[in-house]
């Protein structure tokens, strides 16, 4: 008796064919209209075909510089280089792009050390910069990277805009010749700025052989980056023709010899005091190899970058500046 | 103006908000879990509240608990009914807990309603709400193209509300559906959890039995509708009522006609005092109800408990799930999200336990946060030296998966990433057409089981290095 009585309590409708498939109709199209919605909403991911840049060229090819204030013979090296005017021009975006990988103190010398990215700062600044970007994919949590490398506090300090990535505004890597790199997201913020300064640190890497500024561009990617170790020399050549970074600034103040790239050990570390400036990202790499005793072309990725012809690996054939500050 | 009805709904808030924002903003949750006699009872500030309960009454739960405030807003249009000797539920439940503490086991973390607020804010309700905000910004900023200012200011909430990263926790349908529960108990009666099931609030209302303020009635005309509307259902129809059961809300001294109610310091010739509760037969019925719930100790249960990483720190399980009040304060704290709620991994005595799920995120080698914010020192403060020694868990490689291994690919990103600073991934360099190699290798008397390599080895959808407890 009880549910029949509950039964009846219910609205009466009799399905029709044609009910039904009005049905299936509406259904499908809020469906279609949905998926559309959250396509429009989230689902933009642009494709870019990397910086198109005119290639700046400093006074020398390289200069490196010894001494014993990071901050001082950072600005000195660039300096050196022409000056900071040569490489940023007024009103326009810097990026700014330290090592900012892993929760370490700078005396562990796993990160770039923050006072050589104050002086960039200051010297973008200087020079006209409407706004400087510095961000890093990092590898540990990034709040306690930023934090605990000092770069956060000091380039904030100076007026840069220091956040972190979003894995949602990216961009796709589109390659004019056959890449492995085809079609990887890149930060959009990567792209989208008029002079790239590359700041990387010097330091010991278990697969490479040594991290310099070739490897430091994995923090512009996002995704599962893991997969980038595989066959490392070439995708490292393409993403620094895709980036085509203009500056290219080397912390190897502090240098993590040993047990890199995150390091640890105080131990490990050596205090080299150099700062290495360059336009060449593979002669700054190849000079930064040689300073560590090791034979430039022995590292799979400068080997690629040279028969891409991004760049030059020959010291001798370089004008180089050292000073001694 | 009900002036003392709305100081009271203030209070309310005001402390609702603090929970949330302690819980939210600061690692400083844990010290309101110091107020609360029924976990922290030697502290001194559950003496204090007890103390204070003594003089003025049950006012923890009208003014200060924020279950009490959630279930006050759930049940605000419910009909109010009288559950009389129900009332009595609650003095079992502490009963059964206290018994159980006396046996070694800790099981306050069922019902207590610090707990089961913080766990709520902690594993959903700042989640979700992040989520929605950040989706709601990432909409606004990509639909519209909304770059410059927008953009900049959500990056400023990412340093401080929003978080770097949005916390995910599986299963947390299941926190959510037993919170709802106990709010949605306010439906069939106004504070049904407080009047009936709340243990915390037996401890009140013990201790406010003996309590020097008191509710006096002048001229009563038996109009009856405080007892009607007395969301505690503690005053009886003679105008008299139940002291351990007032939680001083103040709402009778408003729904009084004459305004004949007061609550003032005693008098002489006070009349009749609160009469007792528990009778030597609820007593004993107590006891044998407790041996219900025998079934903790059951050695499957402790075996389970094994098979988990658990929190940096935590040496002996067995104690460790006696001493966890499965609050959620360290899952919210940690910065990779890899502590997560356990269900029932690790049997029923195991259930909203924090452990570590490596895929998630694993333990950062810098961080000793989840040990300073536990209320209960179940997981142990450590200095930041002595943390970075401790032992989770040991890692393995299975070489039928690790690509290093199996297609002599190039990859190491286990030994990159390994936070040791010997590193306790180690790689032996091998040569395949003129290529080098290094395929990895775990030095088992240096690896802490941080789990950040299986967090980061790229191969999917299995990885190929685990961390096993």
């Amino acid at each position: 008796m009880n549910k029949e009585s509950i039964f009846e309590s219910l609205p009466k409708r009799e399905i029709t064919r044609k009910g039904f498939v009005k049905l299936c109709g509406i259904g499908a199209g809020t469906l279609a209209m949905n998926n559309a919605l959250l396509k429009f909403a989230f689902g933009q991911d642009n494709v870019s075909t990397g910086r198109t840049v005119k290639k700046i060229k400093g006074l020398h090819d390289l200069v490196a510089i010894k001494g014993d204030d990071p901050y001082a013979i950072t600005v000195k090296a660039v300096e050196a280089l022409g000056g900071m005017d040569k490489f940023v021009k007024k009103n326009s975006v810097v990026l700014i792009k330290p090592n900012i990988g892993w929760d370490r103190s700078p005396e562990q010398a796993g990160n770039t050390n923050p006072y050589v990215v104050g002086a960039l700062v200051d010297m973008c600044f200087k020079a006209g910069a409407k706004r400087v970007n510095i961000f890093d994919n990092t590898c540990n949590e990034s709040k306690r990277c930023y934090e605990n490398s000092g770069i956060e506090k000091i380039a904030k300090g100076k007026g840069a805009n220091v956040y972190f990535v979003d894995d949602w505004n990216v961009v796709k890597a589109k390659f004019s010749y056959k890449s492995p790199m085809e079609g990887w997201p890149i930060y959009r913020d990567a792209l989208e700025c008029d002079t790239f300064i590359n700041a990387p640190v010097l330091k010991h890497h278990g697969l490479t052989g040594l991290t310099i500024s070739m490897k430091n561009l994995m923090g512009i990617c996002s995704g599962n980056r893991g997969l980038i170790h595989f066959d490392i020399g070439t995708k490292l050549a393409h993403l620094t023709d895709f980036i085509k970074p203009d500056l290219t600034v080397i912390d190897a103040y502090r240098v993590l010899a040993r047990n890199g790239p995150s390091g640890g050990d105080l131990k490990d570390v050596l205090d080299m005091k150099t700062i290495i400036t360059g336009s060449d990202p593979v002669l700054c790499d190849s000079y930064a190899a040689k300073l560590m005793g090791k034979e430039p072309l022995s590292f799979s990725y400068i080997e690629q970058a040279v028969k891409l012809n991004l760049g030059n690996a020959d010291i001798l054939k370089a004008d180089i500046l050292t000073i001694t500050a | 103006m009900k002036k003392l009805a709305l100081i009271r709904r203030l209070s309310q808030v005001f402390f609702l908000s603090l929970f949330t924002y302690m819980l939210w903003v600061t690692p400083h949750a844990a010290l309101f879990f110091k107020i609360d006699p029924l976990i922290s009872i030697f502290s001194l500030f559950s003496l204090i509240m007890l103390g204070a309960t003594l003089i003025i009454g049950r006012f923890f739960c009208g003014w200060v608990c924020p279950l009490g405030t959630i279930i006050d807003a759930c049940g605000i249009k419910a009909k109010n009914r009288n559950t009389g000797f129900l009332r009595k539920v609650k003095y079992y439940v502490l009963g059964v807990i206290v018994i159980f503490a006396f046996l070694g086991i800790q099981i306050a973390w069922i019902f207590d309603p610090l707990v089961i607020t913080a766990r709520f804010i902690s594993l959903n309700f700042i989640p979700s709400f992040t989520l929605a905000m950040d989706k709601a910004f990432i909409f606004l900023i990509k639909s519209l193209n909304f770059y410059a200012p927008l953009y900049d200011f959500y990056r400023m909430l990412k340093l401080s509300v929003l978080g770097t990263k949005i916390f995910y926790f599986p299963h947390s349908f299941i926190t959510v559906s037993f919170f709802v529960i106990i709010c949605g108990l306010a439906l069939i009666t106004k504070r049904f959890w407080c009047r009936i099931l709340c243990p915390l609030g037996a401890i009140y209302a013990l201790t406010a039995r003996f309590c020097l303020l008191r509710r006096h009635v002048d001229k009563c005309i038996h109009c009856m509708t405080c007892s009607i509307n007395c969301r505690m259902s503690a005053i009886k129809e003679d105008s008299s009522y139940r002291k351990e059961e007032c939680i001083l809300c103040m709402d009778c001294v408003y729904d009084c006609p004459d305004l004949a109610t007061k609550f003032s310091w005693p008098r002489k010739n006070t009349g009749r005092q609160a009469e007792g509760s528990i009778s030597r037969k609820d007593f004993l019925f107590l006891i044998a109800s407790s041996f219900l719930l025998l079934g903790f100790k059951s050695k499957e249960a402790l075996d389970a408990a094994k098979k988990l990483i658990r929190p940096p720190g935590v040496l002996n399980k067995r104690e460790f799930l006696n001493k966890c009040v499965r609050c959620g304060n360290c899952m919210r704290i940690c910065p990779t999200n890899g502590l997560q709620p356990a269900i029932f991994e690790s049997g029923f005595s195991g259930i909203w336990t924090p452990h570590l799920i490596p895929e998630i995120g694993y333990c950062e080698y810098n961080c000793n946060s989840c040990g300073n914010v536990c209320p209960a020192a179940a997981i142990p403060k450590l200095s930041l030296a002595d943390k970075k020694k401790q032992i989770l868990g040991i890692a393995i490689i299975d070489k039928n998966i690790c690509i290093a291994w199996l297609e002599n690919k190039e990859c190491i990103v286990c030994e990159e990433h390994c936070p040791v600073p010997q590193k306790a991934i180690k790689s032996n360099d091998e040569f395949f057409n003129g290529k080098r190699v290094p395929k990895p290798y775990v030095d088992i008397s240096l690896c802490v089981g941080c789990g950040i390599c299986q967090n980061k080895c790229p191969t999917r959808p299995a990885r190929a290095i685990k961390v096993l407890p």
